[in-house]
Protein backbone atom coordinates (compact mmCIF):
# COMPACT_ATOMS: atom_id res chain seq x y z
CA UNK A 1 0.00 0.00 0.00
CA UNK A 2 3.13 2.50 0.51
CA UNK A 3 4.43 2.29 -2.97
CA UNK A 4 0.92 3.02 -4.36
CA UNK A 5 0.99 6.15 -1.68
CA UNK A 6 3.92 7.56 -2.59
CA UNK A 7 2.63 7.01 -6.59
CA UNK A 8 -0.74 9.21 -5.28
CA UNK A 9 1.68 11.69 -3.00
CA UNK A 10 4.05 12.39 -6.21
CA UNK A 11 1.41 12.33 -8.55
CA UNK A 12 -0.49 15.06 -6.19
CA UNK A 13 2.37 16.93 -5.29
CA UNK A 14 3.01 18.06 -9.18
CA UNK A 15 -0.03 19.18 -9.73
CA UNK A 16 -0.46 20.68 -6.38
CA UNK A 17 2.18 23.21 -6.33
CA UNK A 18 1.59 25.80 -9.02
CA UNK A 19 -1.95 26.30 -7.70
CA UNK A 20 -1.01 26.71 -4.07
CA UNK A 21 1.36 29.68 -5.46
CA UNK A 22 -1.23 30.76 -7.58
CA UNK A 23 -4.06 31.18 -4.64
CA UNK A 24 -1.48 32.14 -2.16
CA UNK A 25 -0.51 35.40 -4.64
CA UNK A 26 -3.86 36.18 -5.22
CA UNK A 27 -4.97 35.88 -1.37
CA UNK A 28 -2.33 37.55 -0.21
CA UNK A 29 -2.41 40.49 -2.76
CA UNK A 30 -6.24 40.50 -2.04
CA UNK A 31 -7.50 39.50 -5.33
CA UNK A 32 -9.46 36.90 -4.03
CA UNK A 33 -12.52 37.53 -6.57
CA UNK A 34 -9.97 36.24 -9.40
CA UNK A 35 -9.78 32.49 -7.17
CA UNK A 36 -12.50 31.29 -8.73
CA UNK A 37 -11.21 31.34 -12.27
CA UNK A 38 -8.48 29.35 -10.60
CA UNK A 39 -10.79 26.64 -8.91
CA UNK A 40 -12.44 26.74 -12.26
CA UNK A 41 -9.23 25.62 -14.07
CA UNK A 42 -8.54 22.75 -11.43
CA UNK A 43 -12.13 21.38 -11.90
CA UNK A 44 -11.74 21.49 -15.94
CA UNK A 45 -8.33 19.50 -15.51
CA UNK A 46 -9.55 16.98 -13.01
CA UNK A 47 -12.74 16.18 -15.05
CA UNK A 48 -11.32 16.29 -18.47
CA UNK A 49 -8.35 14.03 -16.78
CA UNK A 50 -10.99 11.47 -15.16
CA UNK A 51 -13.49 10.99 -17.98
CA UNK A 52 -11.09 11.00 -20.65
CA UNK A 53 -9.14 8.15 -18.42
CA UNK A 54 -12.16 6.37 -17.97
CA UNK A 55 -12.88 6.10 -21.72
CA UNK A 56 -9.33 4.99 -22.48
CA UNK A 57 -10.14 2.32 -19.25
CA UNK A 58 -13.55 1.24 -19.59
CA UNK A 59 -14.63 2.03 -23.19
CA UNK A 60 -13.94 0.21 -26.59
CA UNK A 61 -10.62 2.14 -27.05
CA UNK A 62 -7.04 2.28 -25.29
CA UNK A 63 -4.41 4.98 -26.47
CA UNK A 64 -1.09 3.98 -28.03
CA UNK A 65 2.02 4.26 -25.76
CA UNK A 66 3.55 6.81 -27.89
CA UNK A 67 0.39 8.84 -28.25
CA UNK A 68 0.11 9.02 -24.30
CA UNK A 69 3.62 10.24 -23.97
CA UNK A 70 2.98 12.51 -26.83
CA UNK A 71 0.36 14.33 -24.51
CA UNK A 72 2.10 14.18 -21.54
CA UNK A 73 5.34 16.06 -23.01
CA UNK A 74 3.11 18.34 -25.00
CA UNK A 75 0.71 19.52 -22.18
CA UNK A 76 4.18 19.64 -19.97
CA UNK A 77 6.01 22.25 -21.80
CA UNK A 78 2.83 23.97 -22.67
CA UNK A 79 2.22 24.25 -18.67
CA UNK A 80 5.71 25.79 -18.55
CA UNK A 81 4.82 28.29 -21.07
CA UNK A 82 1.98 29.18 -18.25
CA UNK A 83 4.09 29.01 -15.41
CA UNK A 84 6.83 31.20 -16.62
CA UNK A 85 3.98 33.41 -18.06
CA UNK A 86 2.45 33.74 -14.10
CA UNK A 87 5.77 34.48 -12.65
CA UNK A 88 6.50 37.25 -14.76
CA UNK A 89 2.77 38.51 -14.17
CA UNK A 90 2.60 37.96 -10.48
CA UNK A 91 6.21 39.72 -10.75
CA UNK A 92 4.62 42.95 -12.70
CA UNK A 93 1.49 43.05 -10.53
CA UNK A 94 3.49 43.90 -7.64
CA UNK A 95 4.94 46.59 -8.63
CA UNK A 96 1.80 48.33 -9.02
CA UNK A 97 0.20 47.63 -5.48
CA UNK A 98 0.46 50.39 -3.56
CA UNK A 99 -0.64 53.41 -5.84
CA UNK A 100 -2.77 54.45 -8.01
CA UNK A 101 -1.23 52.13 -10.72
CA UNK A 102 -3.15 48.86 -9.13
CA UNK A 103 -6.95 49.27 -11.04
CA UNK A 104 -4.13 49.81 -14.18
CA UNK A 105 -2.86 46.12 -13.03
CA UNK A 106 -6.03 44.78 -12.24
CA UNK A 107 -7.92 45.89 -14.96
CA UNK A 108 -4.58 44.12 -17.16
CA UNK A 109 -5.85 40.97 -14.76
CA UNK A 110 -9.25 41.09 -15.88
CA UNK A 111 -7.76 40.57 -19.78
CA UNK A 112 -5.66 37.62 -18.51
CA UNK A 113 -8.67 35.72 -16.66
CA UNK A 114 -8.46 32.78 -19.16
CA UNK A 115 -5.26 33.09 -19.11
CA UNK A 116 -5.30 32.05 -15.28
CA UNK A 117 -7.88 29.63 -15.78
CA UNK A 118 -5.53 27.91 -18.35
CA UNK A 119 -2.20 28.01 -15.88
CA UNK A 120 -4.73 25.96 -13.69
CA UNK A 121 -5.94 23.71 -16.45
CA UNK A 122 -1.92 22.89 -17.71
CA UNK A 123 -0.16 22.45 -14.16
CA UNK A 124 -3.01 20.03 -13.07
CA UNK A 125 -4.11 18.05 -16.66
CA UNK A 126 -0.49 17.76 -17.39
CA UNK A 127 -0.15 14.98 -15.76
CA UNK A 128 -3.68 14.05 -15.18
CA UNK A 129 -4.43 11.57 -17.77
CA UNK A 130 -1.40 9.31 -16.29
CA UNK A 131 -2.22 9.76 -13.17
CA UNK A 132 -6.41 9.07 -13.65
CA UNK A 133 -5.27 5.92 -15.75
CA UNK A 134 -3.79 4.71 -12.76
CA UNK A 135 -6.70 5.45 -10.31
CA UNK A 136 -8.61 3.81 -13.03
CA UNK A 137 -6.49 0.96 -12.57
CA UNK A 138 -6.31 0.58 -8.84
CA UNK A 139 -10.21 0.80 -9.32
CA UNK A 140 -10.09 -1.82 -11.77
CA UNK A 141 -7.76 -3.68 -8.84
CA UNK A 142 -10.77 -3.57 -6.44
CA UNK A 143 -13.45 -4.32 -8.16
CA UNK A 144 -12.15 -7.28 -10.76
CA UNK A 145 -12.86 -11.12 -10.43
CA UNK A 146 -9.97 -13.14 -9.38
CA UNK A 147 -7.76 -14.35 -11.29
CA UNK A 148 -5.10 -16.81 -10.41
CA UNK A 149 -2.55 -14.92 -8.19
CA UNK A 150 -5.06 -11.52 -8.48
CA UNK A 151 -7.50 -11.05 -5.75
CA UNK A 152 -9.17 -8.22 -5.35
CA UNK A 153 -7.88 -5.59 -3.43
CA UNK A 154 -8.61 -1.78 -2.32
CA UNK A 155 -5.34 -1.37 -1.02
CA UNK A 156 -3.85 0.21 -3.91
CA UNK A 157 -7.18 2.94 -4.38
CA UNK A 158 -6.50 3.62 -0.65
CA UNK A 159 -2.85 4.04 -1.02
CA UNK A 160 -3.47 6.11 -3.77
CA UNK A 161 -6.03 8.54 -2.35
CA UNK A 162 -4.29 8.93 1.12
CA UNK A 163 -0.93 10.17 -1.38
CA UNK A 164 -3.11 12.21 -2.69
CA UNK A 165 -4.79 13.76 0.22
CA UNK A 166 -1.04 14.25 1.74
CA UNK A 167 -0.28 16.07 -1.46
CA UNK A 168 -3.38 18.76 -0.58
CA UNK A 169 -2.05 18.77 3.07
CA UNK A 170 1.48 19.69 2.04
CA UNK A 171 0.09 22.11 -0.72
CA UNK A 172 -2.01 23.58 2.59
CA UNK A 173 0.97 24.35 4.27
CA UNK A 174 2.87 25.62 1.54
CA UNK A 175 0.32 27.75 1.20
CA UNK A 176 0.14 28.79 5.03
CA UNK A 177 3.56 29.74 4.91
CA UNK A 178 3.86 31.54 1.71
CA UNK A 179 0.79 33.94 3.34
CA UNK A 180 3.12 34.32 6.83
CA UNK A 181 6.00 35.71 4.64
CA UNK A 182 6.03 39.59 3.78
CA UNK A 183 5.11 40.23 0.47
CA UNK A 184 9.10 41.18 -0.90
CA UNK A 185 9.94 37.50 0.42
CA UNK A 186 6.93 36.06 -0.66
CA UNK A 187 7.69 37.04 -4.55
CA UNK A 188 11.85 36.44 -4.58
CA UNK A 189 11.19 33.32 -3.05
CA UNK A 190 8.08 31.69 -4.98
CA UNK A 191 9.14 33.11 -7.84
CA UNK A 192 12.62 31.44 -8.03
CA UNK A 193 10.65 28.31 -6.54
CA UNK A 194 8.29 28.17 -9.39
CA UNK A 195 11.01 28.63 -12.03
CA UNK A 196 12.74 25.56 -10.31
CA UNK A 197 9.71 23.59 -10.50
CA UNK A 198 8.89 25.18 -14.15
CA UNK A 199 12.67 23.50 -15.30
CA UNK A 200 12.13 20.48 -13.98
CA UNK A 201 8.33 20.33 -15.73
CA UNK A 202 10.26 21.50 -19.04
CA UNK A 203 13.12 18.50 -18.50
CA UNK A 204 9.90 15.67 -18.00
CA UNK A 205 8.24 16.91 -21.04
CA UNK A 206 10.89 16.32 -23.65
CA UNK A 207 11.76 13.06 -21.56
CA UNK A 208 8.12 12.27 -22.89
CA UNK A 209 8.75 13.07 -26.01
CA UNK A 210 11.98 11.22 -26.18
CA UNK A 211 9.85 8.53 -25.13
CA UNK A 212 7.75 8.75 -27.44
CA UNK A 213 9.98 8.96 -30.35
CA UNK A 214 9.90 12.79 -31.12
CA UNK A 215 13.02 13.65 -30.32
CA UNK A 216 15.99 12.15 -30.22
CA UNK A 217 18.88 11.17 -27.10
CA UNK A 218 16.91 8.86 -24.84
CA UNK A 219 19.97 6.60 -24.36
CA UNK A 220 22.29 9.56 -24.08
CA UNK A 221 22.35 9.59 -20.33
CA UNK A 222 23.70 12.78 -18.27
CA UNK A 223 23.81 11.27 -15.55
CA UNK A 224 22.20 8.39 -13.39
CA UNK A 225 22.33 8.24 -9.75
CA UNK A 226 19.33 6.05 -9.58
CA UNK A 227 22.18 3.05 -7.71
CA UNK A 228 22.30 6.22 -4.82
CA UNK A 229 19.20 7.64 -4.97
CA UNK A 230 16.46 4.66 -4.84
CA UNK A 231 13.48 6.12 -6.92
CA UNK A 232 11.19 3.70 -4.80
CA UNK A 233 12.22 6.17 -1.61
CA UNK A 234 10.13 8.77 -0.24
CA UNK A 235 13.13 11.67 -0.34
CA UNK A 236 13.35 10.71 -4.29
CA UNK A 237 9.39 10.92 -4.56
CA UNK A 238 9.48 14.44 -2.86
CA UNK A 239 12.74 15.91 -5.09
CA UNK A 240 10.68 14.09 -8.36
CA UNK A 241 7.14 15.25 -7.42
CA UNK A 242 8.22 18.82 -6.65
CA UNK A 243 11.22 19.63 -8.98
CA UNK A 244 10.62 16.70 -11.34
CA UNK A 245 14.37 15.49 -10.28
CA UNK A 246 14.81 12.23 -12.47
CA UNK A 247 17.82 10.14 -10.98
CA UNK A 248 18.35 8.96 -14.36
CA UNK A 249 18.58 12.46 -16.31
CA UNK A 250 19.44 12.79 -20.08
CA UNK A 251 21.34 14.91 -22.15
CA UNK A 252 18.87 16.89 -23.91
CA UNK A 253 16.89 17.38 -20.09
CA UNK A 254 19.96 18.71 -18.62
CA UNK A 255 21.09 20.96 -21.42
CA UNK A 256 17.33 22.37 -21.65
CA UNK A 257 17.12 22.78 -17.83
CA UNK A 258 19.95 24.72 -17.26
CA UNK A 259 19.13 26.80 -20.85
CA UNK A 260 15.71 27.47 -19.07
CA UNK A 261 16.61 28.17 -14.96
CA UNK A 262 19.86 30.39 -16.49
CA UNK A 263 18.48 33.54 -18.03
CA UNK A 264 14.71 33.19 -16.92
CA UNK A 265 16.05 32.77 -13.37
CA UNK A 266 18.20 36.08 -14.35
CA UNK A 267 15.41 37.62 -15.76
CA UNK A 268 13.49 37.78 -12.85
CA UNK A 269 15.82 38.41 -10.05
CA UNK A 270 16.97 41.46 -12.04
CA UNK A 271 12.92 42.43 -12.24
CA UNK A 272 12.54 42.07 -8.63
CA UNK A 273 15.78 43.78 -7.81
CA UNK A 274 14.40 47.06 -9.61
CA UNK A 275 11.18 46.92 -7.70
CA UNK A 276 10.33 50.30 -6.03
CA UNK A 277 10.63 49.53 -2.24
CA UNK A 278 7.98 51.99 -0.99
CA UNK A 279 4.48 49.82 -2.84
CA UNK A 280 6.10 46.70 -0.71
CA UNK A 281 6.17 48.47 2.36
CA UNK A 282 2.72 49.76 2.04
CA UNK A 283 1.15 46.58 0.88
CA UNK A 284 3.15 44.70 3.67
CA UNK A 285 1.37 47.11 6.60
CA UNK A 286 -2.47 46.01 4.19
CA UNK B 1 -16.80 28.44 -22.59
CA UNK B 2 -15.04 31.27 -24.87
CA UNK B 3 -13.57 30.59 -28.71
CA UNK B 4 -9.90 30.50 -27.69
CA UNK B 5 -10.81 27.61 -25.11
CA UNK B 6 -12.85 25.35 -27.63
CA UNK B 7 -10.14 26.14 -29.82
CA UNK B 8 -7.52 24.59 -27.17
CA UNK B 9 -10.07 22.16 -26.25
CA UNK B 10 -9.76 21.02 -29.98
CA UNK B 11 -6.39 21.81 -30.91
CA UNK B 12 -5.75 18.80 -27.55
CA UNK B 13 -8.41 16.66 -28.64
CA UNK B 14 -7.93 15.87 -32.39
CA UNK B 15 -4.64 14.50 -32.50
CA UNK B 16 -5.95 12.11 -29.31
CA UNK B 17 -8.94 10.77 -31.37
CA UNK B 18 -6.36 10.32 -34.24
CA UNK B 19 -4.26 8.49 -31.32
CA UNK B 20 -6.98 6.04 -30.53
CA UNK B 21 -6.64 2.08 -30.28
CA UNK B 22 -8.99 -0.79 -29.68
CA UNK B 23 -8.69 -1.95 -26.43
CA UNK B 24 -8.75 -5.43 -25.98
CA UNK B 25 -12.29 -7.31 -25.99
CA UNK B 26 -14.24 -9.62 -24.20
CA UNK B 27 -12.34 -12.21 -26.30
CA UNK B 28 -8.76 -11.18 -25.39
CA UNK B 29 -8.17 -14.13 -23.51
CA UNK B 30 -7.73 -16.55 -26.27
CA UNK B 31 -6.77 -13.85 -28.47
CA UNK B 32 -2.63 -14.14 -29.46
CA UNK B 33 -1.96 -10.53 -29.77
CA UNK B 34 -2.70 -10.51 -26.30
CA UNK B 35 0.37 -10.95 -23.94
CA UNK B 36 -0.38 -10.94 -20.05
CA UNK B 37 2.84 -10.45 -17.58
CA UNK B 38 3.14 -11.49 -14.04
CA UNK B 39 5.38 -8.68 -12.33
CA UNK B 40 6.44 -9.53 -8.79
CA UNK B 41 9.66 -7.98 -7.33
CA UNK B 42 12.02 -10.52 -8.30
CA UNK B 43 10.42 -12.48 -11.77
CA UNK B 44 8.77 -11.05 -14.80
CA UNK B 45 6.82 -13.67 -15.88
CA UNK B 46 5.26 -13.55 -19.54
CA UNK B 47 2.44 -15.78 -20.88
CA UNK B 48 4.21 -16.18 -24.20
CA UNK B 49 7.44 -15.11 -25.98
CA UNK B 50 6.04 -14.76 -29.36
CA UNK B 51 3.16 -12.83 -31.08
CA UNK B 52 1.67 -12.15 -34.43
CA UNK B 53 2.16 -8.76 -36.09
CA UNK B 54 0.24 -6.21 -35.30
CA UNK B 55 -1.41 -4.04 -32.48
CA UNK B 56 -0.13 -6.58 -29.04
CA UNK B 57 -1.05 -5.53 -26.10
CA UNK B 58 0.54 -6.49 -23.03
CA UNK B 59 -1.62 -6.24 -19.52
CA UNK B 60 1.29 -5.99 -16.69
CA UNK B 61 -0.14 -7.32 -12.96
CA UNK B 62 2.11 -6.15 -10.37
CA UNK B 63 2.15 -9.00 -7.96
CA UNK B 64 4.65 -7.81 -5.78
CA UNK B 65 5.08 -5.04 -3.06
CA UNK B 66 7.05 -2.31 -4.75
CA UNK B 67 6.17 -0.31 -8.00
CA UNK B 68 7.28 -2.15 -11.10
CA UNK B 69 7.52 -0.53 -14.86
CA UNK B 70 6.78 -2.54 -18.10
CA UNK B 71 9.39 -1.89 -20.98
CA UNK B 72 9.35 -3.52 -24.69
CA UNK B 73 12.73 -2.56 -26.11
CA UNK B 74 13.98 -3.18 -29.20
CA UNK B 75 16.71 -6.24 -30.16
CA UNK B 76 19.61 -3.68 -29.16
CA UNK B 77 18.02 -3.91 -25.36
CA UNK B 78 18.23 0.15 -25.57
CA UNK B 79 15.59 1.57 -27.83
CA UNK B 80 11.95 2.00 -26.17
CA UNK B 81 9.11 1.00 -27.97
CA UNK B 82 6.54 1.10 -25.39
CA UNK B 83 6.76 1.28 -21.80
CA UNK B 84 4.07 1.44 -18.89
CA UNK B 85 5.12 2.88 -15.45
CA UNK B 86 3.21 3.75 -12.15
CA UNK B 87 2.01 -0.38 -11.62
CA UNK B 88 1.90 0.03 -8.15
CA UNK B 89 1.08 -3.25 -5.89
CA UNK B 90 -2.12 -5.44 -7.07
CA UNK B 91 -2.78 -2.94 -9.80
CA UNK B 92 -2.89 -4.40 -13.29
CA UNK B 93 -1.77 -1.76 -16.82
CA UNK B 94 -1.96 -2.21 -20.02
CA UNK B 95 0.57 -1.26 -22.77
CA UNK B 96 -0.51 -1.32 -26.26
CA UNK B 97 2.04 -1.20 -29.36
CA UNK B 98 2.29 -1.76 -32.76
CA UNK B 99 4.85 -3.95 -33.80
CA UNK B 100 6.38 -5.51 -36.91
CA UNK B 101 8.25 -8.44 -37.45
CA UNK B 102 11.12 -8.54 -35.49
CA UNK B 103 12.83 -9.37 -32.35
CA UNK B 104 12.60 -7.76 -29.30
CA UNK B 105 13.05 -7.69 -25.44
CA UNK B 106 10.54 -7.42 -22.50
CA UNK B 107 11.67 -5.93 -19.16
CA UNK B 108 10.09 -5.61 -16.11
CA UNK B 109 11.81 -2.93 -13.44
CA UNK B 110 10.76 -3.65 -9.82
CA UNK B 111 11.56 -0.50 -7.81
CA UNK B 112 11.80 1.95 -11.04
CA UNK B 113 15.55 0.79 -11.04
CA UNK B 114 18.55 -1.30 -13.16
CA UNK B 115 18.30 -3.17 -16.01
CA UNK B 116 15.10 -4.72 -15.40
CA UNK B 117 14.30 -8.36 -15.62
CA UNK B 118 14.59 -8.89 -19.35
CA UNK B 119 13.70 -11.76 -21.62
CA UNK B 120 13.79 -12.02 -25.38
CA UNK B 121 10.34 -11.25 -27.42
CA UNK B 122 10.02 -12.69 -31.08
CA UNK B 123 7.13 -10.94 -33.30
CA UNK B 124 6.11 -13.10 -36.36
CA UNK B 125 4.41 -12.70 -39.42
CA UNK B 126 0.79 -12.12 -39.52
CA UNK B 127 -1.15 -14.58 -39.08
CA UNK B 128 -3.77 -13.48 -41.71
CA UNK B 129 -6.14 -11.61 -39.57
Amino acid sequence: MFANYLIGLREGLEAALVVTILVAYLVKTDRRRLLPRVWGGVVVAVAVSLAFGAALTYGPRGLTFEAQELIGGTLSILAVGFVTWMVFWMARAARGLGGELRGAVDRAADGTRWSLVLVAVFAVGREGLETALFLWAATNAATREAVGATVPTWEPLLGAFLGLLTAVVIGYLIYAGALSLNLGRFFTWTGAFLILVAAGVLAYGLHDLQEAGSLPGLDRVLFDVSATVDPTSWYAVLLKGVFNFSPRTTWLEGVAWVLYVGPVLAAYLLLMRHRPARPVATAARA
Amino acid sequence: MSRRTLLVLAAVAAPLLAACTQNAGPAAEADTRSITISASDDACEVSAAEAPAGRVTFTVTNTGSQVNEFYLLGDDGARILGEVENIGPGVARQLVVTLPVGRYETACKPGMTGDGLRAGFTVTGSDGR
